[in-house]
């Protein structure tokens, strides 16, 4: 996912001083010379408008080939125009769009900004159309904030944040690509990442090894059906692509705690519906039960997991698995503790649960919560310890709470609003359709390669491996990259050679 | 200086120093020394010679010196891209085998000429011979006879890494010789044991001394060392041998010589050698099955390669499968075939079982039998690009010794490691290849950045830019530095590689500025299949890429600039060459300026990772302080470190290095040159320096 990324931003760390930046500038951002990036600027959840920007030289032609005008509109100054798809040629908004010719922009590059109804349809529209377009790519994280170091538009100390900013990104990316990845669609672009990988080993083994080594007949040609069988899959699939998995958009919350903590009660407090099933017993719920809702006006999948304990009982131990992954994909993690119990016991639970490796960003909510059976908070004394305890420590934002009486549950959701503020202003936290949608340029890009294979194959045979690595990278953006060594790993193995 | 002819090399003779006082009144000092006559120790003897510093190459037996201790041949895929940048660097091996070789082969002719490997049979009596006249006749090196037992170290330069710095050698005789750097390049000598069977003894090759002594000196320093195995088939007669049941390939007719130097190679097209290829049975792997339990080396547990070296790998790993077996020539008089593919370490009485099993060897006689031997190796990760180690200042490692296999492997390390001891003599930067420039800056890099935990070889697939990366323009990536920067280049070759690159450039411009409508260019060059549907110009430079067009049709329809470009053959040749890969290496260009951006931060050599306020996980804090990566671009290929970590650390080595030039500002009352390219004032003084 990332190895084009960091690089910019290294590059961009060299400038010693500004004298020392403006040779770096000149040195290193030759006209032309770079890719133009595009990416939805706005965060999502409950905003009327977004905002997708575009930063490179080939901003302008971008700007005039969505609103069809030959003409730019005036430098920084808003305009009102249609944008359509050119490729479709239909019409996908009515919005405002702002031209900001480099160096004074934001990036110091070239840079456009439409502004569109925030509406999913119409902006994933939009980022379509801009994919479509030559020289075009969508960002990686952190890379306009990038852009602009390196062309000595943020100074060091503004950068320091960016080494945050960009783990928070790729953080987000990684759990949505995550949920995306675990369902039948994962399994599909995992399957043919692997079929790619294998026959780039065996064009590569091709080229270093048939003159020397007896490679079996006719490695290459059943390469070419592998190629071409995925080819063929992958366009049904980019043709077939709407209907594909539906996936809950919003800020992914996890209930999760030791059993009978409460935690089917509060989901069902916080749902205003009996959604899951509750009972004095332990272990009660096995599996993950989800529910969407709306907190504070942001898009919420809210899931109720089993109680994290040993247990002998099959059942139970699969829904404690489930939990632990659902866990490892949370966004915020809603830890419920029952508050009768001895708490100092009880915090060994609760800080696993906040040193969990998902959510780092913002912390987890960590709630306590008495026990539904008490039908009361603690007392005043009890009460006060737990909150001193709360205080120490560094945990999470904390607050009591009792689903028999409601007490507690509006400043628990306002703790929640406040978190999911947070992640909803990160626009590539973003929702599964746009991750969708970038998946479907990335798998667009991998066709193309695909299709050259076979175009240069008859020509040069480094030309049509050439198209195979593109294609392998393309894809391995959804996948994740593979090494020259684990290419060399498939040589080894699938032919004797060496000597 | 002194000009050792070999017979007087030998040990009885006068020492050549003694009559000269060093330094010190008492030894003599010499600018370079390299320990080991292999590929790659005169490689690197050689080239620190040609830039010019006073050398000495110490060898345990002189009459060794480029004797090709393994296979009869040099070059092939990736190989040959190694050999044609050495000798882009004015390296020996290429020109040494346009005049010794037999057989000249360019394989993958049919797969691209960004992959055309070059190779040749050698004739090993001929490569020896002429090697040592070559290493004999070359100004400043100087050659002498002995074992090296132990280094002469002393206290560090205080302001580079190292807890010491060497300054010369002990010889077997106790004598001294002291020099500004040293380079080892012992090979498999380091502790090796030869394996035969379920016999094994220490020798570094058949019949030769292992070396103990400096083992022992590298261990008590604290070098990382690891163990690998090779091996080497048996020796055939080639009288014994029945050829007429054999698939005979024959060499290439006219034979394409491997130096950018060499109009042609010394051997007549007609009188070259051929290789015959021969078949393994089910009644070869069932011996080698029979017999696993008398065979020490395949059942060592020491770590053998991914790839197959050996028969009995061969045969374990892919079992009832026919393999094959090349049989080739050793030289143009030597009665002696080398059977590649056939290494193997059973007992001699069982090897010449398996032999007589095969299809044209049932009555051949061995020679020799085939060996395994184990050896150490040096954990290649301690040492810088340049070869130096980090450990002990001023002393290179090249070769086999870093972990790596093969002749060319050796010889690129070697050029690399000689330009380098030489340079840090004389006070200057050193020169190091980026991965974005040759495969020998992908072997140094991956070996230095990665390590290894099997004998490296050079594959291209591990090439990111092998369509840039080609045979035939290591010239112009290389030639032009070694010349500028390095000094090792000859000024012949400079002149000759100027005027190649000078006029390409021009031709490829002109090429490009005549653009005519596809239908013209049909009715022009008729013989091609010119696609006259697209509607935009086409230039001279798009029309080469057909296949079947070549500069000769294009000069024939516009004689007029065109042909005294086709009438040079060479460049008529590396045109239609750039043409074909003209718009991807294009396209790639961004990419590989954004890992020479990578690659010129350099980070700070003595950097504590673990005592470092950046924030950076102690996981990702191991692997940066046992890879030692000397570049952010290293950083970047080493598995499991984030982009995060990345920025993290450059912000923290950056943020450093201000506070530090703002000491130093406050404390001069002058700023610090800026832009200093590996300059030692900012190298040493502060934690990143930069290129701009």
């Amino acid at each position: 996912m990332w190895p084009g990324t960091w690089r910019k931003v290294l590059a961009g760390l060299s400038p010693v001083s500004g004298a020392a930046g403006r040779v770096v500038k000149r040195l290193y951002c030759p006209a032309g010379k770079r890719d133009t990036i595009f990416a939805l600027s706005s965060g999502h959840g409950k905003c009327g408008v977004a905002v997708i920007r575009t930063s490179g030289p080939a901003s302008g032609a971008a700007l005039r080939s969505l609103t069809g005008q030959q003409e730019l509109p005036r430098p920084r100054a808003v305009a009102l125009r249609r944008i359509h798809d050119p490729g479709s040629a239909e019409t996908l908004d009515r919005g405002l769009v702002i031209w900001f010719p480099g160096p004074h922009s934001f990036t110091g590059e070239d840079c456009a900004e439409l502004h569109v109804h925030g509406g999913l349809a119409v902006v994933s529209g939009v980022l379509q159309a801009l994919g479509h377009l030559p020289g075009l790519r969508p960002a990686d994280p952190g890379e306009f904030t990038k852009r602009a170091f390196q062309n000595g538009k943020l100074g060091l100390t503004e950068v320091e944040g960016l080494g945050d900013l960009i783990h928070a990104e790729t953080e987000a990316q990684r759990r949505q690509a995550l949920r995306q990845m675990e369902g039948e669609l994962g399994q599909l672009y995992q399957r043919w990442s692997e079929e790619l990988t294998k026959a780039l080993a065996h064009v590569e083994a091709f080229i270093d090894f048939s003159e020397d080594d007896n490679l079996e007949e006719g490695v290459l040609a059943r390469v070419d059906v592998a190629v071409q069988a995925l080819e063929e899959e992958v366009r049904g699939h980019l043709q077939d692509g709407r209907r594909g998995e539906r996936l809950r958009g919003g800020v992914h919350v996890v209930i999760a705690g030791p059993t009978n903590a409460g935690k089917s009660s509060l989901l069902n407090l916080l749902c205003q519906r009996p959604a899951a099933i509750v009972s004095p017993i332990a272990g009660t719920t096995r599996d993950v039960v989800e529910s969407a809702l709306n907190i504070g006006g942001y898009p919420v999948v809210l899931s109720d997991t089993a109680g994290l304990r040993e247990t002998q009982d099959a059942i139970e131990r699969e829904g404690v698995s489930r939990a632990r992954e659902r866990l490892q994909r949370a966004d915020v993690v809603l830890a419920v503790l029952a508050a009768v119990d001895d708490c100092s016991g009880a915090w060994v639970p609760c800080r696993r649960l906040a040193s969990c490796p998902a959510p780092r960003s913002p912390g987890p909510t960590g709630t306590l919560h008495p026990g539904p059976e008490q039908g009361r908070p603690a007392g005043g004394g009890a009460r006060g310890a737990l909150l001193g305890a709360c205080g120490e420590g560094a945990l999470p934002p904390t607050c009591l709470l009792s689903c028999k009486t409601g007490e507690g549950v509006a400043s628990l959701l306002s703790l929640l609003g406040t978190q999911l503020e947070q992640l909803c202003g990160d626009p590539l936290a973003g929702s599964p359709s746009l991750t969708q949608a970038r998946h479907r340029l990335h798998l667009t890009s991998c066709l193309g390669s695909l299709g050259r294979y076979h175009g240069y194959k008859s020509l040069d045979l480094v030309l049509a491996a050439e198209e195979l690595r593109l294609a392998r990278r393309h894809l391995g953006k959804i996948t994740g990259r593979v090494s020259a060594e684990e290419i060399l790993d498939i040589v080894f193995r699938d032919f004797c050679v060496g000597k | 200086m002194f000009l050792l002819r070999r017979r007087r090399a030998l040990p009885s003779a006068p020492m050549p120093w003694r009559r000269r006082a060093g330094s010190d009144g008492t030894a003599p000092r010499w600018d370079v020394l390299v320990i080991g006559g292999g590929h790659a120790g005169t490689e690197a003897a050689a080239a620190a010679a040609r830039s010019g510093v006073r050398t000495l190459l110490v060898t345990h037996k002189a009459d060794t010196i480029g004797q090709m201790s393994c296979n009869p041949s040099f070059g092939g895929i990736g190989k040959g891209h190694l050999m044609r940048e050495v000798d882009a660097l004015d390296g020996l091996c290429a020109r040494i085998c346009d005049q010794s070789g037999v057989h000249y082969k360019v394989l993958n002719r049919r797969k691209g000429p960004a992959v055309w490997g070059l190779r040749a049979q050698i004739d090993r009596k001929l490569y020896k011979e002429n090697m040592q006249k070559e290493i004999l006749n070359t100004p400043l090196l100087t050659v002498h006879e002995a074992s090296v037992e132990d280094l002469l170290l002393m206290e560090p330069e205080p302001d580079r890494p190292g807890k010491c710095q060497v300054s010369g050698v002990i010889l077997g005789d106790g004598s001294r010789v002291h020099a500004g750097s040293v380079i080892l390049t012992t090979g498999t000598f380091l502790r090796g044991m030869v394996f035969i069977g379920l016999k094994m003894h220490p020798a570094g090759r058949l019949g030769d001394q292992p070396s103990i002594g400096l083992a022992q000196t590298l261990e008590k320093l604290g070098f990382a060392v690891g163990r690998l195995k090779t091996g080497t088939p048996p020796r055939l007669a080639k009288d014994s041998i029945d050829f007429s049941v054999l698939q005979r390939h024959t060499a290439d007719n006219p034979p394409v010589p491997f130096s950018f130097l060499s109009e042609a190679v010394w051997i007549k097209p007609e009188d070259q050698l051929s290789c015959y290829q021969t078949l393994t049975n089910a009644k070869v792997e069932q011996i080698i099955h029979d017999n696993l339990h008398l065979n020490n080396h395949v059942r060592e547990t020491t770590r053998g390669p991914r790839y197959c070296p050996s028969l009995e790998s061969k045969v374990l790993r892919f079992p009832n499968r026919i393999h094959q077996l090349w049989l080739e020539p050793e030289g143009l008089d030597s009665n002696i075939i080398y059977p590649q593919g056939m290494s193997m370490t059973l007992p001699p009485e069982l090897q010449e079982q398996v032999i007589a099993c095969i299809p044209g060897l049932e009555k051949a006689k061995m020679v020799q039998p085939g060996y395994g031997v184990q050896y150490d190796f040096l954990d290649p990760r301690q040492l810088s690009a340049s070869l130096e180690s980090r450990l002990v200042q001023r002393l290179f490692f090249a070769g086999q010794i870093n972990g790596t296999t093969g002749y060319e492997e050796a010889a690129a390390q070697g050029v690399i490691a000689g330009i380098n001891a030489g340079l840090r003599v004389s006070g200057k930067p050193p020169f190091i290849i980026s991965r974005t420039e040759g495969y020998i800056g992908v072997l140094i890099d991956d070996l230095t950045t990665l390590g290894t935990n099997e004998p490296y070889r050079m594959f291209t697939s591990r090439v990111e830019f092998r369509m840039s990366l080609r045979p035939d323009n290591a010239d112009s990536r290389l030639t032009l530095r070694g010349f500028e920067e390095a000094g090792c280049v000859s000024q012949q070759r400079y002149a000759q590689t100027s005027q190649m690159k000078v006029t390409l450039e021009e031709a490829i411009a002109v090429l490009k500025s005549l653009q005519f409508a596809a239908t013209k260019w049909a009715r022009l060059i008729p013989e091609a299949s010119i696609s006259t549907s697209r509607s935009s110009l086409a230039s001279a430079l798009d029309i080469l890429q057909y296949p079947e067009v070549t500069m000769e049709h294009l000069a024939r329809a516009i004689p007029e600039p065109l042909r005294k470009f086709a009438e040079w053959r060479e460049l008529a040749e590396r045109l239609k060459i750039e043409a074909v890969y003209e718009w991807h290496v294009a396209s790639q260009q961004q990419e590989i300026e954004e890992v020479r951006r990578d690659e010129a931060l350099q980070l700070p050599e003595d950097l504590d990772y673990f005592a470092i306020d950046a924030s950076l996980s102690q996981e990702v804090r191991e692997k940066l302080d046992s890879n030692r990566p000397q570049t952010i671009g290293a950083v970047s290929r080493i598995p499991g470190i984030t982009p995060a970590a990345i920025v993290n650390l450059l912000t923290f080595v950056k943020t450093n290095q201000q506070r530090t030039e703002h000491i130093k500002h406050s404390r001069t009352g002058r700023s610090l040159p800026e832009g200093n390219r590996f300059g030692k004032s900012t190298f040493q003084n502060s934690s990143l320096s930069c290129t701009s």
